[in-house]
């Protein structure tokens, strides 16, 4: 079952690797390329950072737990990122 | 500069722009739909005292009224970074960048994926993918679906997709896994949906739901839930089946379903399927809070509230000069309480920027924002007080921690 649609990153990769590095929700991305596709993590953030909370026991309490946001949070052509002229 | 800059044109961000424009200050609105009105939009349900609820028209009256008080409002424009140079916001989308000193984030929520083998098949879709379809773009999803997810906005969205002449085959659960341990979990479901039972059109949230309220009588219930479902609306709804898989060659053909115990482990052998043309997943609602994070905002994830939320006050400021929030950003709740939140935020913006003094207004504005909440008529989350509550004490904690800052 694919959970990272752009990455094509299954939910047997993730849990495994989650299951053995009980480690956070980046290191997960990480180590799995899960939400680092063309889609900036939009379809499976929320799956993957469940994922890892199942795993590494630590309370959803603060952001820092979660993954990060990064700009930019839409997609942009090259051409408007370098504002090149028509 | 001296605009007043509104990213999202759902009830919240018009609701802002409106009352910021009656009192004389330029306001812009950018939305990345077509279509000014946000979730909206999609809604269309019945109140119990007969009523119509037309998402589609209130949209319109409130795009309306904006524009005659000159708010300037731009569509099809999508914010991809935000940030704060010396004292000013800095937008940018694609094309432009825009400058301002006090900008309302009013971009509302988005919805939770729940991964079942075979969702990435075509004919997949979220739920609010298939309202908006139906009821804004008047196109049919399919001829008969199946709808994973049972809660308040799947069902209501049923309701509306059967409206249409769209058959629902039945709104089910999702099978269990790390990913769809809430969803998936029959008692759990049962527990939030009894929550709703005063929204009563429905024979099944009618159901028992007072003698429900007992723990035993709960397990109980959820034992002898009949195996083929409750009809609401003529839809079958089923919390002791669950979707193991979404099946078909190049496109969906149907679903395969089976009997999961009342704490959702499936049965083997009782594996039936069910076809459809599209299958609708229903994960529920969470704030959409991209720009706060990118902004920069502390966060908390409050339960409550559907997930992580920016801290921010009763009077809608973040603990960030200039920046505020209002609607579902700050937790998933209706429409009318996002209209209510971004009056709050209007004024909040008008009397920060020394406009005129709005302190009573703001005041008066804050208590109609509980009034409309009290007398809600949907309710995502039964505790959604108590969760606003726990953001209120973070902001406290918040404010000390400056003081002590300061103080030393």
């Amino acid at each position: 079952m694919i959970i990272c649609r752009c990455e094509e990153v299954t939910y047997k990769q993730l849990t495994e690797t989650a299951e053995k590095y009980k480690c956070a929700s980046r290191e997960l991305k990480l180590r799995t390329r899960a939400g680092m596709g063309y889609c900036g993590g939009r379809t499976c953030r929320t799956m993957v950072d469940n994922i890892a909370h199942s795993f590494n026991g630590n309370e959803r309490d603060c952001a820092q737990l979660t993954l990060k946001y990064q700009p930019p949070i839409r997609p942009i052509s090259f051409g408007d990122l370098g504002d090149v002229k028509k | 500069m001296s605009k007043v800059i509104i990213i999202g044109a759902g009830p919240a961000g018009l609701s802002a722009a409106i009352t910021i424009a009656e009192n004389g200050l330029e306001v812009l609105v950018l939305d990345e739909y077509m279509i000014a009105g946000g979730r909206l939009l999609g809604q269309l349900y019945e109140e119990p005292n007969g009523n119509w609820w037309n998402g589609i028209k209130e949209s319109k009256q409130l795009y309306e009224k904006a524009l005659d008080l000159g708010v300037k409002i731009q569509l099809h424009t999508a914010v991809s970074n935000l940030e704060k140079i010396d004292s000013s916001w800095v937008i940018y989308t694609a094309t432009e960048t825009y400058y301002t000193s006090h900008l309302l984030l009013a971009t509302g929520a988005t919805e939770a994926p729940l991964p079942i083998p075979g969702w990435t098949l075509p004919g997949v879709m979220s739920v609010g993918a298939a309202q908006v379809m139906t009821n804004v773009h008047r196109v049919k999803p399919g001829n008969r679906g199946v709808i994973i997810g049972v809660n308040v906005l799947s069902s209501a969205i049923a309701m509306e997709l059967q409206l249409a002449g769209v058959q629902v085959a039945c709104i089910t659960l999702p099978k269990m896994s790390l990913v769809t341990k809430e969803s998936g979990n029959p008692m759990n479901v049962m527990n939030s949906l009894l929550h709703v039972s005063h929204m009563a059109p429905s024979a099944f949230v009618k159901f028992g739901s007072k003698l429900m309220k007992i723990e035993f009588m709960k397990k109980m219930g959820i034992t002898f839930f009949p195996k083929n479902g409750v009809k609401m609306w003529d839809i079958p709804i089923m919390l002791r089946k669950a979707v193991i898989e979404i099946y078909g060659d190049n496109e969906v053909e149907g679903v395969t379903m089976a009997t999961i115990s009342p704490t959702g482990e499936v049965i083997p052998g009782t594996e039936e399927k069910v076809q459809a043309d599209f299958v609708c997943i229903a994960g529920g609602l969470y704030p959409l809070a991209e720009l706060a994070a990118v902004a920069g905002c502390p966060f908390y994830h409050i339960e409550e509230l559907g997930g992580y939320v920016p801290l921010h006050n009763e009077r809608m400021e973040t603990a960030l000069e200039g920046l505020y929030v209002a609607g579902n950003i700050t937790g998933i709740e209706g429409a009318k309480v996002a209209a209510s939140q971004g009056v709050a935020a209007g004024l909040s913006i008008v009397h920060n920027n020394g406009t005129s003094n709005q302190e009573q207004n703001i005041k008066k504005a804050i208590q109609d924002i509980e009034h409309t909440r009290d007398n809600a008529f949907i309710q995502f989350h039964p505790a959604v007080k108590e969760g606003k509550q726990k953001l209120q004490h973070y902001w406290e904690e918040h404010l000390n921690t400056v003081k002590d800052m300061v103080g030393n």
